[in-house]
């Protein structure tokens, strides 16, 4: 009997140590594992693929999933569509056509079936339809800031951000304001900087619109870019003559420019 | 010495037993030939590159097919020595019951290394031929050739062997205490669910806003059951070494082997009170 | 010298169903099994042989009692390392051939690996198996299994051999084989204890027996004492005649004696099966 005791002592004084063992491992692990929370869980829960959470066939299901809202996105259900999208986000969160689509489809296309579902364009009052735009496009909004945290691809994400802000709320301030962040993303796409500096531009804070896209210019696209990003360069000659900058204060003329 | 001598024909039979099981060739071939097969189904990916959905497709199955094997193949071989009255001729010789059972274990485990080298061989030729196709065609594209790395799919395969062990422990301990295979077979697969979503209470004892009794219960969940989500890094491993942190796999292996450790001696504590 | 077993004050108490109700399978049980000889336990189904052999052998804990093999606690290594134990109905893994299982069997009894051919081979021609101990043991009928079952018991050279109804199933002259396997371990100077539904077998094979019911011992002693009926005596005559028979009748009366039957002598069936089928008189 005293055996079967210092068994069950050193299978408990392992067990404890494998516990702390596994909060130290997992700290380090879990950078490398798509995020999955509590909530994005529950919205696998009752889908049928918990086997594919539980199997790590998660990039599979997700495809799977996104297979699925395909079917439902033809025939304009909004909620399951929605739901299967999200649900492709949740179980493969770094891959980045799924979050970006989702932007796109809850952002584009659901305020324009909610608005024909009502009555049609020309029935529902205009500040209703203007009202659903804002709704939808604030929620794909919301879902892509969620996909540009846990994405391994944020820029592109950032980018349809700000599109949907430009388009949809008419915000350009907001606009610019995830242009520039994707801007300043290692994944920037070459646009996204004039990008935001058009939109602060329109928006009407013009000197800070040049102030940035100049200092951005100087300390990263010229050296990003083999060719120095002419185009941007002149985009911010096109600025300075507008302000009726002096000399002194503008980007100091290139050996290469005519 | 006489012990490990024990333990080991114990093993050795147990893995030659396991392995003319029907079960164990059918799991194996569909598994290899799912894995082999997965470029095929490379048209349902959307999400992202290639060789990551033929990864995690490959490597979801060798887990799922793995996890049934491990507890099927646990719960039915010593359930068929203790039905059999093997294990009684057994056990009337001088032989532990700790020896028995250990045995038992290490004859699994090792069944449990062929599955996972061979669909790890499988998989990495058809990963490593995609890699070579992918990257003459980015070549041709100025793009930036995938990379397959060779030593995270070792790395990876460690990693799998060990979550396999740690899954026929379990199955282990609840067979040593449980009365029928169907019992042990469920329970085990409880067990590997459970094991599966260990990490919510992970999370919850990190965070700090957490009440106390929701910390103690997490506290005792992560110490009772592993957590088998700290070793589904195999995409990251291969595909992308860069992002695993260094030390982030031998921190794995190292909680996982305490908690197969931790399993098989309770398992063999339970095991000695048993009437056989 | 110490007894092969000794069983003290034996009881082991079963709980049943989720209410934990007590069966006492074993009730005060004690038995001293004397070396060098074969000992029945018999007794019906349910009896406690079983778990007594089971606790004789350290698979079962007691309730109460103790029991030694060979002066060592019953559950010692020690006790089990010169032990044999043959199951009822044994079975054992298909795949192996006979001498694969014997040797499994001995290098997990301790033989040492250099001993491990010569063990075996020894072990396989005491149990009649040699010619074939290369086929798979699934192969085998279910005779050869209990005599392959027989050489992994005593394959270790142990003292002790205790064997759990080694002829159930088994045809007539496999059980005769068995039988003359017995009495040549017991000629080899080891203590074997069998226990057997088969009384027959068990007369013509055991020193003693004891009898158990409901968990007790009911009797105990050499088969000759519990057998003998001393107030009878057994004649046989040849040639008797209806008149030599009422003088004889006559003159036992005039003697104080009375003649109770007159009657043919039976061979068993068992006799009359080995004398008719091929081989069997061997066997």
């Amino acid at each position: 009997m005293s055996q079967v005791r210092a068994l069950w002592a050193v299978g408990t004084v392992l067990l404890a140590a494998a516990g702390a063992s596994t909060d130290r491992s997992w700290a380090a692990v879990r950078p490398c594992i798509p995020e999955l929370g509590p909530r994005q869980l529950e919205l696998g829960a009752g889908q049928g693929v918990m086997l594919g959470v539980l199997g790590g066939l998660r990039t599979v299901m997700a495809d799977v999933s996104w297979l699925r809202s395909y079917v439902l996105w033809e025939r304009k259900d909004q909620a399951g569509s929605e739901a299967l999208m999200r649900l492709a986000c949740t179980l493969d969160p770094h891959a980045r056509y799924f979050w970006e689509q989702t932007g796109f489809a809850v952002g584009l296309d659901m305020a324009n079936w909610e608005i024909r579902r009502r009555g049609g364009y020309a029935k529902l009052p205009k500040e209703i339809q203007d009202h659903l735009f804002t709704t939808y496009a604030r929620k794909a909004i919301a879902i892509l800031d969620e996909g540009a945290r846990v994405s391994r691809s944020r820029a592109p994400l950032l980018i349809v951000a700000g599109q949907l802000a430009e388009m949809k709320l008419k915000d350009l301030r907001l606009a610019a304001a995830y242009y520039r962040t994707a801007a300043e993303c290692d994944d920037a796409p070459w646009y996204a900087a004039r990008f935001s500096a058009r939109t602060l531009w329109g928006a009407g804070d013009r000197r800070e619109a040049y102030d940035w896209f100049k200092a951005h210019w100087l300390s990263t696209l010229r050296i990003r870019y083999q060719d120095k990003a002419p185009d941007d360069l002149a985009e911010i000659r096109m600025m300075e003559d507008a302000l009726l900058l002096p000399l002194a204060v503008r980007v100091p003329r290139q050996p290469w420019e005519r | 010495m006489q012990s490990m001598r024990r333990i080991f024909w114990i093993a050795r039979i147990t893995f030659l037993e396991a392995v003319r099981q029907r079960l164990f060739s059918f799991l194996l071939l569909l598994g290899a030939a799912l894995a082999g097969s997965s470029v095929a189904f490379r048209f349902l990916n959307f999400g992202q590159g290639e060789l990551k959905f033929v990864a995690d497709f490959g490597f979801g199955i060798m887990f799922l097919f793995g996890s049934l094997l491990a507890v099927v193949m646990m719960a039915q071989l010593l359930f068929a020595e203790l039905d059999n009255r093997t294990a009684m001729t057994l056990l009337a010789k001088p032989l532990g019951r700790s020896e028995f059972l250990l045995g038992k274990f290490l004859g699994v485990w090792a069944v449990m290394a062929v599955f996972v080298l061979l669909l790890c061989a499988v998989l990495g030729a058809v990963l490593l031929s995609r890699a070579s196709e992918l990257a003459a065609l980015a070549e041709e594209a100025g793009r930036t050739a995938p990379v397959v790395d060779g030593g995270g799919l070792v790395v990876f395969a460690v990693l799998q062997w060990l979550r396999l062990g740690v899954v026929s422990a379990m199955t282990l301990l609840v067979s040593a205490g449980a009365r029928t295979f169907l019992f042990s077979v469920v329970a085990g697969m409880l067990a590997v669910l459970g094991g599966q979503l260990q990490w919510l209470a992970q999370d919850l004892l990190a965070k700090d806003d957490a009440g106390v009794f929701q910390r103690s219960l997490a506290w005792f969940a992560t110490r009772a059951v592993p957590n088998l989500q700290q070793f589904n890094i195999g995409d990251a491993l291969v595909l992308d070494p860069a992002s695993v942190p260094p030390g982030a796999p031998s921190a794995a292996i190292l909680s996982g082997f305490l908690h197969l450790t931790a399993f098989v001696v309770i398992a063999c504590a339970l095991f000695r009170r048993r009437e056989i | 010298m110490t007894s092969a077993v000794s069983i003290r004050g034996l009881t082991k108490d079963f709980a049943v169903g989720i209410r934990g109700l007590k069966l006492r399978a074993v009730d005060d049980l004690s038995i001293e099994i004397p070396r060098g000889q074969v000992y029945g336990l018999l007794g019906p189904n349910g009896c406690g042989k079983s778990t007594t052999l089971k606790i004789v052998l350290g698979l079962v804990k007691p309730t109460s009692g103790s029991t030694s093999i060979l002066g060592d606690d019953a559950a010692s290594a020690e006790a089990r390392r010169r032990t044999g134990f043959l199951p009822e109905a044994p079975y054992f893994h298909r795949f192996l051939s006979g001498r694969e299982l014997v040797g499994y069997c001995a290098r997990l009894s301790g033989v040492r690996e250099d001993d491990i051919r010569a063990s075996v081979d020894r072990a396989l021609e005491l149990a009649s198996m040699t010619a074939a101990a290369d086929r798979p043991v699934g192969t085998y009928s279910k005779g050869m299994l209990q005599r392959i079952g027989l050489a992994q018991a005593v394959v270790h050279d142990p003292e002790l051999i205790i064997l759990d109804e080694p002829t159930a199933g088994v045809d007539p002259v496999g059980s005769a084989a068995i039988g003359r396997m017995i009495s040549a371990m017991r000629s080899e100077g080891r203590t074997v204890v069998l226990c057997s539904h088969l009384l027959g077998q068990v007369e013509q094979v055991c020193d003693r027996v004891a009898i158990m019911d409901r968990g007790r011992l009911v009797l105990e002693g050499s088969v000759e004492e519990v057998l003998a009926r001393r107030d009878r005596h057994l004649l046989e005559v040849r040639g008797l005649t209806p008149a030599a028979e009422a003088a004889a009748r006559e003159a036992l009366e005039r003697n104080g004696a009375l003649l109770g039957e007159v009657s043919h002598p039976r061979r068993s069936l068992e006799e009359l099966f080995r004398e008719l089928v091929t081989g069997s008189k061997d066997a």
